[in-house]
């Protein structure tokens, strides 16, 4: 095995060494993500407030670092920026199938309809608290405020799990690179995603949650692959500030709307 | 006629808020017109301080004395904890100025935008407040840009 050994052998030049033994496995460090997370303040967390793209970011950091934008509000900005990430990134990505009824009517939304509870490419990325726990040494749970929804992370080593039905949250499973958590997950039955673009059972999803080094900001990056309703895979940015005071409540008075008009969504 | 006091076409910038970035778990704008802002003034009868969606109901008189009842739709107990509140914060009995977006189809309903108290006390949803201090710091950073000049 070829590894990169020794600060006295760097020192002399000898960047690749042969060396006998293997490396020490890394440390999980699940402390570092482990806790409760909520909302974020600030510009960026209120463009992130349900999901954001790099393309969004870029874009609203440039606009609010343009002087001939001093007088517009920061609604207006936020708006800007989203509708430059869909146009420029998102669509794009889409197939012909998902771009047939995009955007979804919300008056079309079961959550508002019905008061079903979301499906995992919209819950992934919900407003409100995330608390990440582990459950022993080879599981970890993430329960999130939004529907007091909860997922179970295994981490004993199976692999991915190609079989069974289909559920709303999926079957995930997780592993620990350095100090990042990775989950993936396969088995997520046909849904809507916070695009309000439709997706199939083919869904998988890959997560990295990743603290920031100054510690208060937990940093979820997503990769979202699905060949019937996507080209190429979506990367989703989201992020929660360490809230370790915040409570998850009840979440148990879902009442459907009386009435709801259809045709009158934003684009 | 109801003690409404005012519709207008949005136009302060708190009140520029999509209910999506009100805070809410999901758009509203099948249910609620955000073009439209009303106010109405009454006495608090209930406030149900839960998820997904914090509910109220106001006793508003029109000007015959005849008591209307009318409700008033919030994002969730998650996300007005987010913003300080708590049960506490409006009470049954709390004599308040309501404004939002009325909704669509249902005469008496309304979205939550902004109350002011009978005391003068100020609540704004979460995010209204956080968009205000953002744009205070806005204004703030325009202003050493342009002293800098």
């Amino acid at each position: 095995m070829i590894l990169k050994c020794g600060f006295g052998l760097l020192s002399l030049g000898l960047v690749l060494v042969a060396c006998t033994s293997p490396p020490a496995e890394p440390k999980p460090s699940p402390k570092l993500v482990e806790g409760m997370w909520s909302d974020p303040p600030g510009a960026i967390g209120i463009l992130c407030f349900f999901t954001c793209t790099d393309v969004a970011i870029e874009r609203l950091n440039a606009l609010l670092d343009d002087p001939a934008n001093d007088a517009r509000p920061f609604p207006e900005l936020r708006a800007e920026a989203d509708k430059h990430s869909r146009e420029t990134y998102l669509r794009p990505r889409l197939t012909e199938a998902a771009l047939k009824n995009y955007p979804l009517d919300p008056a079309d939304d079961p959550g508002l309809l019905r008061c079903e509870p979301w499906g995992l490419a919209r819950q992934m990325f919900s407003p409100h608290q995330i608390e990440i726990r582990r459950l022993g040494d080879d599981r970890v749970e993430l329960r999130y405020g939004e529907w007091n929804a909860r997922r179970t992370v295994y981490m004993d080593g199976r692999g991915r799990q190609e079989r069974g039905q289909p559920g709303p949250l999926g079957n995930s499973v997780g592993r620990w690179e350095g100090d990042t958590l990775v989950v993936e997950t396969t088995g997520i039955s046909a849904n809507i995603t916070p695009w309000r673009f439709e997706h199939s059972d083919a869904l998988q999803t890959v997560e990295r949650f990743t603290r920031s080094d100054a510690g208060d900001t937990l940093v979820l990056t997503a990769t979202l692959t699905d060949p019937w309703s996507l080209r190429q895979p979506l990367v989703i940015k989201k992020i929660w500030k360490w809230a370790p005071d915040s409570k998850i409540t009840p979440y148990e008075d879902c009442e459907r709307p009386a009435a709801v008009t259809r045709g009158v969504s934003p684009p | 006629m109801r003690r409404l006091l005012c519709t207008l076409v949005v136009a302060a910038p708190l009140l520029a808020l999509s209910v999506e970035q009100s805070g809410a778990h999901h758009s509203f704008s099948a249910v609620y017109d955000e073009k439209q802002v009303i106010t109405v003034e009454g006495v608090v009868t209930q406030f149900r301080f839960v998820n997904p969606h914090a509910m109220m109901s106001l006793d508003v008189k029109d000007k015959s004395g005849k008591v209307e009842t009318w409700t008033v739709e919030f994002a969730g107990r998650l996300n007005l904890m987010e913003g300080g509140w708590t049960v506490e914060t409006v009470k049954p009995g709390d004599r308040i100025k309501v404004t939002g977006n009325p909704a669509r189809k249902s005469d008496r309903q309304i979205a939550f935008r902004r109350i002011v108290k009978a005391d003068g006390t100020e609540l704004l949803p979460t995010q209204a407040r956080q968009v205000n201090a953002i744009e205070q710091e806005r204004r703030e950073r325009a202003r050493q840009r342009n002293q800098g000049k």
